[in-house]
């Protein structure tokens, strides 16, 4: 019979039939949804995470197990449908005005969705509007922003001056990322945290909710 | 007599030694920033890249998009152009795709994006094939020659036999997109494959058009980064750089590969690839790679070009942190041979232009070669 460490397995592997099948079988053997999200598939997640992080892992394979959680995922929602999937904290997440890149905001976006965090992913060319319009409307834990030119970087600490200027800053935490941007350059435009890839970005994200 | 800014990038190319740390400087996304908002400093209102980078003292490094342009034949392509996007439809026998470009240099970057990709399914790779199959190179020499003659000997011309991309960068990164990419790699790797070797067939037609042209040093790939994927550059990007650096050796050409990205990974596997110049090095605290280990990683071959990360030109960095920043580079790269002062990769839209004249005073005082530690 299936158990979840096979469903961690699969993933880490980013096999999306195999995590399928395992996730299905687990459900009908009576597992609950929950438990295969947490100890099966965000398991998995963390391990592909840290193995990217450590340097064993690369972008495909995250972008490989993320579309193997994506697909299990289908698979519990309706068993979820009452529940919900269980989050740890609510994440808007967007590439700033003037810019199109998205491949790392989407591997972050993947990523926290896929370890917890529920994600309201915003595209690229985000305005400073757009942004402070879905922090009032989504009202989340973390802001996330990405940029991967020295162009748009600044478009960051504007959305950090609108949430001030807005009332909002206190109320979320701001984590940026991408290619130019450097760990003093997130401290110089006053964010609070600073991930320099889809790996790094689930510690951080999880330090600073304190979870 | 002296030797000109162009002879001496060269020279330190070629594994020459020189008396001094050549300079090749990088700075159109400032340029065309300033010029499209006319924000340009008063001095330099009216004046061309080049004739700035002369006043700094700089030797110029002018990107140039490629030496060929792509003409179709037994299909129809239409173009709509609504600014800053383009919509392009190749119609053809087997079926028809499309995509749509933002082109916009006013903010600074100089290439098209594609918002949508040409390739959105399985259905797609008849009809791409069709199209790279019957697209004919033809020079684009007119263009090039008139900016290497406004460059003349103060500096370099870096172009392209076709384009930005390697054949398989292209499938991967403009064809296909990023993320699709390795999902139908997985999903479908003999049809990726397919579109590859038609990519390749259709670049070294391209490679026999450019090299009838008097360029020195051929970029012939752009925008290196870990995310490559190190097993599937080694399998699909290193075979394909070995030929064409030994199709442009046999001319008695350099090739180079614009490497800005994230490159730890990939540097070891750099020197397997024959390339002659790791251009655009981009180094902590930018990325997570000092200059030294770019050296330590890459071997001594291969001339790096590089080294200013573009975040040290931006306000947050004082002129005393930038100069810290400059002569310890140096000293990372002594003795200094085979190592061209660049930028990783540009002049960022707020930078100090000054910054690069001061690059210059550096390499007076501290870059001598060899360089002390």
């Amino acid at each position: 019979m299936a158990d979840l460490a096979q469903v961690a397995r699969a993933l880490d592997e980013g096999d999306r039939e195999k995590t399928v099948q395992l996730t299905e079988e687990l459900l009908k053997a009576g597992t609950s949804p929950t438990e295969i999200i947490a100890k099966g598939l965000q398991a998995g997640m963390g391990a592909v995470g840290e193995k990217f992080s450590s340097g064993e892992y690369f972008l495909p394979d995250m972008l490989m197990a993320a579309r193997a959680m994506k697909a299990a995922l289908e698979v519990l929602k309706p068993a979820l449908e009452k529940t919900g999937i269980p989050t740890i904290g609510k994440v808007v997440i967007g590439t700033v005005e003037g810019d199109m890149h998205d491949i790392g905001k989407n591997v972050v976006a993947t990523f926290l969705s896929g370890n917890g965090f529920e994600v309201f992913d915003m595209g690229s060319n985000v305005s400073v509007q757009r942004f402070i319009g879905e922090v009032k409307a989504k009202q989340p834990d973390i802001v996330g922003m990405s940029a991967l030119l020295t162009t748009t970087m600044p478009v960051m600490g504007k959305v950090i001056k609108a949430l001030e200027e807005n009332g909002l800053r206190a109320k979320v935490k701001v984590v940026v990322g991408g290619a130019p941007v450097t760990q003093d350059y997130a401290n110089y435009i006053g964010a609070d945290g600073y991930a320099h890839d889809g790996g790094r970005a689930v510690p951080v994200c999880r330090q600073l909710l304190g979870k | 007599m002296a030797m000109t800014q162009k002879q001496r990038i060269l020279a330190a190319a070629r594994g020459e030694k020189l008396d001094k740390l050549p300079f090749g400087a990088r700075i159109d996304v400032w340029y065309n920033y300033h010029s499209a908002h006319g924000t340009l400093p008063d001095r330099y209102k009216g004046w061309s890249q080049v004739d700035i980078l002369r006043d700094q003292g700089a030797g110029a490094q002018m990107r140039f998009f490629s030496l060929t342009r792509e003409e179709y034949r037994d299909m129809e392509v239409v173009e709509k152009h609504d600014p800053p996007y383009i919509t392009t439809e190749y119609r053809t026998p087997v079926g028809t795709v499309s995509k749509k470009e933002i082109f916009d240099t006013s903010e600074g970057p100089w290439i098209k994006y594609e918002m949508e990709k040409l390739f959105k399914g399985e259905q797609d790779y008849p009809v791409i094939k069709y199209i790279m199959e019957h697209t004919e190179p033809t020079d684009n020499f007119e263009a090039f020659n008139k900016l290497k003659d406004e460059v003349g000997g103060d500096g370099l011309v870096m172009t392209a036999p076709g384009g930005l991309w390697s054949p398989v960068q292209r499938v991967m990164r403009e064809i296909i997109g990023y993320e699709l990419f390795f999902y139908e790699l997985a999903d479908r790797p003999a049809r990726v494959e397919e579109l590859m070797e038609v990519m390749k067939e259709l670049d070294r037609k391209k490679l026999k058009v450019a090299i009838g042209c008097d360029l020195e040093v051929f970029n012939i790939c752009a925008n290196w980064s870990d995310d490559i994927h190190t097993p599937v550059f080694r399998k699909y990007f290193t075979p394909w750089f070995r030929e064409v650096v030994e199709f442009l050796h046999s001319h008695g050409r350099l090739a180079m590969a614009h490497t800005d990205g994230e490159m730890r990974r990939l540097n070891p596997l750099f020197a397997e690839t024959g390339i002659d110049i790791a251009e655009a090095i981009t180094p902590a605290p930018q990325t997570l790679v000092p200059m030294k280990e770019f050296r330590e990683q890459m071997g001594d071959g291969v001339t790096l070009w590089g080294g200013i990360p573009s975040i040290l030109l931006e306000p947050m960095y004082s002129d005393e942190d930038f100069d810290r920043f400059i002569i310890n580079m140096f000293k990372e790269m002594a003795p200094g041979y085979r190592f061209i002062v660049g930028m990783g990769d540009n002049l960022p839209f707020d930078g100090d232009i000054n910054r690069v004249g001061r690059v210059v005073e550096l390499i007076e005082k501290y870059g001598r070669l060899p360089v002390q530690t």
